[in-house]
């Protein structure tokens, strides 16, 4: 008990060592900032102005996704994201969505899109395809 | 005598094997702790602070846990703090199986994100096996240490 606690002790100087490195990195009050994220009534309010990116696996894409929607997910990120920067324009947003609300993905794809392809207006899309099949309903 | 050697060796082996997993898991969520905090927060178990904070914390436990089993210093607390990690990451693994959600794991950054949830299991089935072995092993030795 005593080796597991002294364990657990040490641990704890890394741990807030990089936590303070990461500061400006992250946000302790939410995965996502309000500003990035985006429900399907927003998304839809925007019209033809949006450019809807799946992120989920090639095999859900293919059963079913948002009309229009691009394919980019992390497994052939590199194969995928050419094709979707043909369709990228400046003027438009980009929703990226992936299967639900507890999905990782959506927020992966945004966060690559900012950073690696410095695109500005990319929003996560709030519940994802579940939330989307149910407006359609 | 031969016999013994081979037999120590082999758990020696198990030591560097069990201890090397974890500083290689560890070190993976070390390098991207926003991405582990986001793992953490898909469980949909804790608030989103309590998961960064998790994020930054974990790895390093399982880096100085399996340091502590490769180097045998603090053997017995690394053994114990890892073994109840899996116990509970299995345990809130199932559970976010039986509650429907679509997780990646995060267990060991980008190369597990589409491992199966049976993949995830087994895996972690085998880890608890090994580390339950080892317990047993060096509490044994240290029964009949005493015991002489």
């Amino acid at each position: 008990m005593r080796q597991a606690l002294v364990l657990a002790a040490l641990a704890l100087l890394p741990g807030i060592g990089q936590a303070i490195y990461f500061r400006d990195k992250v946000s302790w009050q939410s995965p996502i900032p309000a500003s990035e994220m985006v429900t399907v009534a927003q998304a839809r309010a925007w019209d033809g102005n949006v450019i809807w990116v799946d992120a989920r696996p090639d095999v859900e894409f293919e059963r079913d996704h948002v009309p229009d929607a691009v394919p980019l997910n992390e497994d052939r990120w590199n194969e995928l994201l050419p094709q979707f920067l043909a369709t990228w324009s400046p003027e438009k947003r980009v929703v990226v969505y992936c299967s639900s609300q507890s999905c990782n993905a959506s927020r992966e794809v945004a966060r690559r899109l900012r950073g690696e392809a410095q695109l500005k207006d990319v929003f996560v899309l709030q519940g994802g395809w579940e939330e989307w099949l149910k407006s359609r309903k | 005598m031969a016999e013994i050697a081979k037999v120590k060796f082999a758990w020696r082996i198990m030591d560097l094997v069990v201890g090397g997993v974890f500083i290689y898991a560890g070190v993976v969520k070390a390098l991207q702790p926003v991405r582990f905090a986001s793992d953490i927060d898909n469980y949909k178990i804790l608030p989103w602070t309590t998961s960064v904070g998790l994020a930054f914390y974990l790895p390093w436990l399982e880096i100085l846990c399996g340091l502590a089993l490769i180097l045998r210093r603090l053997y017995l607390g690394g053994l114990s703090i890892l073994t109840a990690l899996v116990l509970i990451f299995s345990g809130v693994t199932i559970a976010a199986k039986v509650r429907g959600l679509d997780i990646t794991c995060g267990c060991f950054g980008h190369a597990s994100q589409n491992w199966s949830f049976s993949g995830h299991l087994a895996l972690d089935l085998v880890i608890l096996a090994a580390l339950l072995a080892l317990y047993f092993k060096v509490t044994s030795e240290n029964r009949l240490q005493n015991a002489v």
